[in-house]
């Protein structure tokens, strides 16, 4: 019967405890800066290296590139580039693997959907994807 | 003339308290189980086969899918396996970043499990209280690696990240407040009459049935053999501190239970160590090639993950991919003996032995 | 006013009265289930840490019921293919009818009671102990194996525990003399019975937790083991009847608690008696109600043979000798 007393003591003892929930939609939740979240994409500083698409361990980003519109320079820009949500974990080598720093991951993490297609993230939504972004990105 | 027959009766894959997707069909005589089947496979996604296409960094995030309540162990058990073919020497302040991470990693999936476990037994309130302590952890991981759950932190011959700046104070601060609740725990559960008849005597077996299933972890030494590979193989810089293994004699539900809150306490003590002895300075990254490749040969390394041993074995053929990788998943392990403990139980008990051996499904399956 | 209504000729104009009266208790009724499902999230919430409801109707989630009742009722209405129909229909009335008759004779002050019975201690546990068969055709009648292993573990439970019920309450009888719940009452007037017969209380209470299968003695449901136990295949209105079953059974057995041990309207010290009955009466329910709730939300479930056990060779031998004692304290001193 002291066990049961014991633990009933307990149980009335948290009832004036702090609580521990988050009003999490009305309220956004506070997350580290390391969290890794939707990736931000900046077009402009992409060398399209290929690095990302070959590091992506699910294999869901797909990129081309294009030729530098201005012939007196080298190299390629980016013309699309995909990542697709359905199957991207999140796991952060696509921006340790990037040498310009053209991906970087974001504290946004709400993907839900209405549809599977819309999950098919593209160049412009990664682009505009700019609000949290991480700001230490290298270790 | 009262005519009586068997029913068969499938628990799971969609059940409350097979954790997952597992199914188990048990033939039932009233609500004694006479024979007990586990169905495994609802979770199996080939990752030791995906494994063998993939580079050595690109396997990280696959572990920590496998045994998705203690990320780090297997993110380490991969790195270390890599480290130990290729002879890497991990820097110090790197492996106290590890070890660190690892057992506040055991000691939340520990309290996973207990409040899992009380809530197979009809108690709703312990599941909410663990996961208060729980969510403090999952935020220190957060803060260090950028993830709740799939960290992905570790990489060969090193860590990822540096510790973010007071995160150490954090660690330290942390360990009085969970010994302090812990207390709490065992004021609301462990003197309960109740749970005390739900749990003493029952899913017994013996020292030499558990080495012949090849049981592992909490699951071996709550039968009295006092066998943890943080002692007998240290591996890391795990003998530097100083932790008992806590073991009991009876084998049966109530000596997991107790264990399984000892080693929260164990881990606590090594935190605590761990923190104070933390280097002020040095690298977190040893000098690893950019491209991984082991030189042809092969490795078995082991650890001591919450649920076990877990033990990873590369093949390579001197590629940057593994020829073959196959891990030694505990809770694969450890369900073995479920069918041989069932038989002659009820339906509740089969609830409380099932939820005493500890499995993750994402581990059972791979 | 009632007593002289039952005693008025019967006629058309008595029955229409006696049904709108019905009417008006089953709406009291349903307001207080839909309140003590949102004190009971609240209080298991605030233990466990959370806030409970606090979307719907206000901060406090006043709501809350509203909606999910109305929801269930907008349900699809799905009746297994292979179940016996008539049974499955019949079942959550069965056991809903019971625990709303029971209410009749509970008095919640000295003026508000439906019905006087001189037998009303006996009419309450006769009539609740129909339930168990709703219980149990609900089970049989699904055809699913967990509703069936649940459907006959309530039978066996609430059939173990009516025995040690009854028993401890016959200490309440012989200190009375009555079986009718007013001259209960009125017999307190110089102490509580929780104070004198206080082992034939904790017996009840344990019988009673029991009877109402709610934690540690959940078996019939038991979450984790049975799924959902007895109404497993139930939806829709016929789950909302089961439900509203046990509500208002936990209003009617924590009413009958007050009214046997806790002396009723009565006021604890005659200096209070300025505060009127329906006041008190109130206190002390809803302080039988939180325990009720405490209790669930700390305790594990108890197993299924331990609990029957504990039924024959425990609270049952402690309520034949709370009786002993008893008619030896009333031969000796009153």
């Amino acid at each position: 019967m002291l066990g049961l007393a014991k633990g009933l003591k307990y149980t009335l003892k948290q009832l004036s405890r702090e609580k521990v929930t988050y009003d999490y939609p009305n309220e956004p939740l506070p997350l580290p800066d390391r969290f890794r979240g939707i990736q931000k994409f900046y077009p402009e500083k992409c060398i399209v290296c290929n690095q990302c698409m070959n590091i992506c361990p699910t294999e869901c980003i797909n990129l081309t590139g294009k030729k530098h519109p201005d012939p007196t320079k080298k190299g390629k820009i980016i013309d699309t580039y995909d990542i697709n949500f359905e199957i991207c974990i999140l796991c952060d080598l696509c921006t340790e693997v990037c040498p310009t720093e053209a991906i970087v991951m974001t504290n946004n993490f709400e993907l839900a959907e209405y549809s599977r297609d819309m999950l098919f993230k593209n160049l412009e939504y990664l682009d505009e994807n700019d609000e949290n972004v991480r700001q230490v990105n290298k270790p | 003339m009262i005519r009586t027959e068997e029913m068969i009766l499938n628990v799971g894959p969609q059940h409350p308290s097979t954790h997952g997707v597992f199914r188990l069909v048990v033939k039932l005589d009233g609500e004694i189980i006479t024979e007990a089947t586990p169905v495994i496979g609802y979770l199996h996604r080939g990752t030791e086969k995906i494994a063998e296409n993939l580079q050595y960094t690109q396997i990280i995030p696959y572990t920590d899918r496998m045994d998705y309540l203690s990320a780090m162990t297997n993110n380490y058990v991969i790195c270390h396996a890599v480290e130990t073919m290729m002879g890497i020497q991990v820097p110090e302040r790197a492996e106290y970043l590890r070890v660190i991470a690892m057992e506040l990693g055991r000691i939340a999936s520990h309290l996973v499990w207990w409040g899992t476990y009380l809530l197979d037994l009809g108690a709703t309130s312990p599941f909410i209280y663990a996961f208060r302590e729980r969510e403090m952890i999952i935020n220190m991981l957060n803060e260090l690696s950028g993830a709740r759950l799939t960290f992905n932190y570790m990489r060969v011959g090193g860590v990822k990240w540096d510790a973010p700046d007071g995160w150490i104070e954090k660690v330290k601060d942390f360990v009085p407040y969970m010994r302090e609740q812990l207390k709490g725990y065992h004021n609301l559960v462990t003197g309960n009459e109740i749970f005390l008849n739900r749990v003493k005597g029952i899913g017994k077996y013996t020292k030499e049935e558990a080495i012949q299933y090849s049981l592992s972890g909490v699951n071996l030494r709550c039968t009295g053999v006092k066998w943890d590979l943080r002692k007998d193989e240290p591996y890391s810089i795990y003998d530097r501190f100083e932790f008992n293994v806590p073991t009991r004699e009876t084998g049966d539900a109530w000596a997991r239970y107790q264990c399984r809150l000892e080693e929260i306490e164990e881990s606590l003590k090594i935190l605590e160590q761990a923190c104070e002895q933390f280097p002020a300075e040095g690298d977190i990254m040893a000098k690893v090639p950019k491209i991984i490749k082991p030189p042809k040969g092969e490795a078995f390394v082991r650890i001591e993950s919450p649920r076990g041993e877990i033990g990873c074995y590369i093949y390579s053929d001197g590629k940057k991919e593994p020829y073959r990788l196959k891990f030694r998943r505990p809770s694969f392990y450890n369900l073995q003996i479920l069918p041989k403990l069932l038989v002659g139980e009820n339906i509740a008990n089969m609830i409380a032995i099932l939820g005493a051996i500890d499995i993750v499904l994402g581990e059972v399956d791979g | 006013m009632i007593q002289d209504m039952l005693q008025s000729s019967p006629g058309l104009g008595n029955f229409v009265i006696f049904f709108i009266l019905g009417l008006v208790l089953l709406l009291i009724v349903l307001g207080f289930v839909t309140f003590s499902i949102l004190a009971e999230r609240k209080v298991m919430g605030y233990i466990q840490l959370r806030h409970g409801p606090n979307q719907v109707g206000g901060r406090w989630g006043l709501l809350q019921t509203v909606a999910d009742v109305l929801k269930l009722l907008l349900k699809e209405d799905i009746i297994p293919k292979l179940a016996d129909r008539p049974l499955f229909i019949l079942a959550p009335i069965i056991a809903f009818a019971p625990s709303f008759m029971v209410l009749a004779t509970i008095p919640f002050t000295e003026n508000f009671q439906f019905a006087d019975l001189n037998v009303g201690l006996l009419y309450y546990v006769a009539i609740s102990g129909m339930t168990v068969f709703g219980v149990l055709l609900g089970g049989w009648a699904s055809n699913n194996k967990y509703s069936l292993l649940g459907g006959a573990r309530a039978t066996a439970q609430m059939i173990s525990y009516e025995i040690p019920l009854v028993m401890s309450v016959l200490g309440v009888i012989l200190l009375s003399g009555s079986l009718n719940l007013n001259e209960i009452v009125e017999a307190q007037k110089n102490g509580w019975f929780i104070l004198l017969q206080p082992i034939g209380f904790i017996v009840f209470f344990i019988a009673s937790v029991a009877e109402l299968s709610r934690t540690p003695f959940d078996l019939p449901e038991s979450e984790s083991e049975l799924v959902a136990g007895y109404h497993t295949e139930y939806t829709g209105f016929r789950w909302a009847f089961f439900m509203l079953a046990e509500y208002v059974y936990l209003f009617a057995m924590s009413a009958l608690i007050t009214v046997l041990f806790l002396g009723g309207w009565m006021a604890p010290f005659g200096f209070l008696d300025f505060i009127p009955g329906s006041v008190w009466f109130s206190i002390k329910f809803f302080f039988v109600l939180f325990v009720y709730l405490w209790l669930r939300s700390t305790f594990p479930r108890m197993r299924a043979d331990k609990l029957m056990e504990f039924a024959w060779k425990v609270l049952l031998p402690i309520a034949l000798g709370n009786i002993f004692l008893t008619a030896l304290i009333k031969s000796l001193f009153f």
